[in-house]
């Protein structure tokens, strides 16, 4: 096979392997970092989208949208205000809502978030549209004092079915106060579904309400045990409420939620779109990421800095072979050409083991996110956006090639083919 | 043009800085095709300088130089590059073959440049280095011995099948016996490429095995006598 200007090239590269290996280690990394920012940030974005599911609105008196999000889907912190047995079934009762799920929190496992809600809530509510409850053993609770627990709290606990546990009041390990009275039976262990969900344990309301009836009842000096039976209607308190509007059959869109939303928020509740909030979540994260965005650019620009300088410093090796090539024919602009596409192709492959980083990269992440803190996040390589930065990368690197390139450009012939002495 | 002189040097003057002394100062020299010639000169006499100017790759003070009728000097860009690949072969003294590069692949590089159809290139490069004794034309140059690096450098001057031959000092890292070898080698090469071969040497033991000779300091008096006249 005839010697092209990419034998030139490999051989240049192979004769400088060390270099070769190291100046594009800088830009696969480079590279492999902007990648998976940039696959984090939408896949982060779409993780957040988990848990709200198919609900239009979240009904709360919490202080701000955003917070009652945070808290109501995600377990941040317990909500603080209550909702009265009155106002939910006011919602409830609406004729525009489809579907209304009231939500308690303020309780804990081991530290882990109790949400005690309905039954509807595994039927009538789905994590994530489209992908409904699944019990990986057991069912759903069908009595007071049975509880489902999440993928997640599951395995952190490592509690069966039938075994018995103790709720706290409170969520924190320490300072709690324990209902050690109720004996609460597992019934039900859910599918992963890459949610906040995950990490909570669920229960009834009915349960909640007896063991709130209880504790006021011990604050008034019952000694009686409590049933369901006691629970007064002070007792009934929701924190949340899961609302979806009516709508067409088969659309996830309602004409009905602006105007549902707008009557309830004049009535006093807060009215948050998990979905509009989680936006305005990622437009506040959104800076952080244009922080990280800009390192790995910076990276990069630095990757490029270091082809400029392994090649340009590689010259000094190179100047006899290049004023070989020049008695041997080769031109000024051939020899500058092939620097350039020497420095591109050094880009080029750093950009192709840094998409081969950014692959095995982006699973790292997906499964230390999924492992410590139960978010199923899939990062995402559009081909374009892949395309997109290998261009750059090369883009960058064929620009740092342009200095070794001009001294290549200049080298004299006649200087560089005395014998060294 | 068949008959025109393989090289003809026309008032050739080089020196390195506008106000410094002429390092090459030539009134006339012809090569005419095949014919070689040994050209002599103490150190620093401007043999080397020569080659170059000759070679097209640094450009003279004054005069011209043409090769089968072609001023050199006068193509632009590019086109001198491709002239000097194709029509002028050059051997170092120390023979400058590329490293990371194998002997054959050597002497592929100068074709690299020419108009030879690429596919002929591999075959042919063996071919010159099996007939000039390189049996391992696979092998990386820092791989052979001296004797057979110096093989490897002329099969690459005469890759090309040049008019001319430049060849800068070619024993000069050579014991006696080797240089002898070396410089049969080249003679007999050129000869039988047609290539006329211009070597120059500050090795007065050459001179026996050139029919014709000059020196570069009886050429650079002879310039200077002609201009006071």
């Amino acid at each position: 096979m005839a010697i092209t200007d990419f034998t030139i090239i490999r051989r240049s590269l192979r004769t400088r392997l060390f270099s070769t290996i190291t100046t594009a280690l800088t830009v696969a990394i480079a590279v492999g970092m902007l990648l998976v920012l940039l696959a984090m940030m939408d896949a982060g974005k779409q993780a957040f989208r988990r848990g709200s599911g198919d609900m239009h609105l979240l009904v709360t008196k919490e202080p701000s949208a955003l917070v009652s999000v945070l808290n109501g889907i995600f377990y941040a912190n317990a909500p603080a205000a209550p909702l009265t047995s009155a106002e939910l079934a006011r919602i409830q009762t609406d004729p525009r809502v489809a579907m209304a799920i009231p939500t308690q929190q303020g309780d804990g496992y081991k530290g882990l978030p109790v949400m005690a809600t309905t039954t509807a809530f595994f039927t009538d509510f789905a994590p994530t549209p489209g992908e409904p409850w699944r019990f990986t053993q057991g069912r759903a609770f069908a009595a007071p004092f049975e509880v489902v627990l999440g993928a997640k709290a599951a395995e952190m606990t490592g509690l069966a079915l039938s075994e018995t546990i103790h709720l706290a009041h409170g969520r924190s390990d320490v300072g709690t106060h324990e209902h050690s009275d109720f004996d609460y039976t597992i019934v039900g262990i859910l599918a992963p579904t890459g949610s906040a969900h995950d990490q909570a344990v669920f229960t009834d309301l009915t349960s909640a309400w007896t063991i709130h009836a209880h504790d006021r009842r011990m604050r008034e000096d019952h000694d009686a045990t409590t049933t369901p039976d006691d629970i007064a209607e002070t007792d009934r308190l929701v924190t949340g409420v899961y609302v979806r509007a009516a709508s067409r059959r088969g659309s996830s869109s309602s004409a009905a939620l602006a105007p549902l939303a707008y009557q309830l928020r004049k009535e006093g509740y807060m009215i948050a779109e998990p979905t509009k909030e989680i936006d305005k979540l990622f437009t506040i994260v959104g800076n952080i990421n244009t922080i990280f965005v800009s390192m790995a650019a910076v990276v990069m620009l630095s990757s490029a800095v270091s082809i400029m300088v392994a090649l340009y410093n590689s010259m000094e090796q190179r100047r006899r072979q290049i004023a070989v090539l020049r008695v041997l024919g080769a031109s000024r602009g051939r020899i500058f050409g092939l620097i350039v596409t020497e420095s591109a192709v050094l880009g080029l492959l750093g950009a192709a083991a840094g998409v081969v980083l950014a692959l095995l990269g982006g699973q790292i992440v997906a499964t230390t996110l999924k492992a410590k803190l139960g978010i199923l996040v899939t990062p995402t390589f559009p081909p374009v956006w892949v395309l997109l930065v290998v261009a750059i990368a090369v883009l960058l690197a064929a620009i740092a090639g342009l200095v070794p390139a001009v001294a290549a450009y200049r080298t004299s012939v006649a200087k560089n083919l005395r014998p060294v002495s | 043009m068949p008959d025109a002189p393989a090289l003809h040097i026309d008032t050739l003057r080089y020196r390195y800085t506008p106000t410094g002394p002429w390092v090459v100062d030539i009134a006339s020299l012809t090569l005419d095709p095949g014919q070689q010639l040994l050209l002599t000169g103490s150190s620093g006499r401007g043999k080397s300088t020569l080659l170059y100017l000759i070679a097209v790759l640094i450009e003279p003070s004054h005069g011209s130089i043409t090769i089968h009728a072609q001023d050199i000097h006068a193509l632009q860009g590019h086109k001198r590059d491709e002239f000097r690949g194709q029509r002028i072969g050059m051997i170092f003294q120390t023979f400058n073959l590329l490293h990371g590069f194998s002997a054959a692949e050597n002497v592929m590089l100068a074709m690299m440049f020419s108009n030879i159809p690429r596919r002929e290139h591999r075959p042919r490069a063996c071919e010159l280095l099996e007939h000039l004794g390189v049996d391992r034309p696979d092998a990386p140059p820092e791989q052979l011995s001296i004797g057979q690096q110096q093989r490897v450098a002329v099969a690459r001057a005469v890759a090309c099948k040049p008019d001319l031959v430049l060849a800068d000092e070619p024993t000069a890292s050579l014991d006696p016996e080797n240089a002898a070898g070396a410089m049969d080698l080249i003679q007999t090469t050129c000869r039988e490429s047609g290539a006329a071969l211009l070597c120059v040497s500050h090795d007065p033991t050459m001179a026996e095995r050139f029919e014709r000779r000059a020196s570069l300091d009886e050429l650079h008096e002879k310039t200077s006598a002609e201009a006071q006249r």
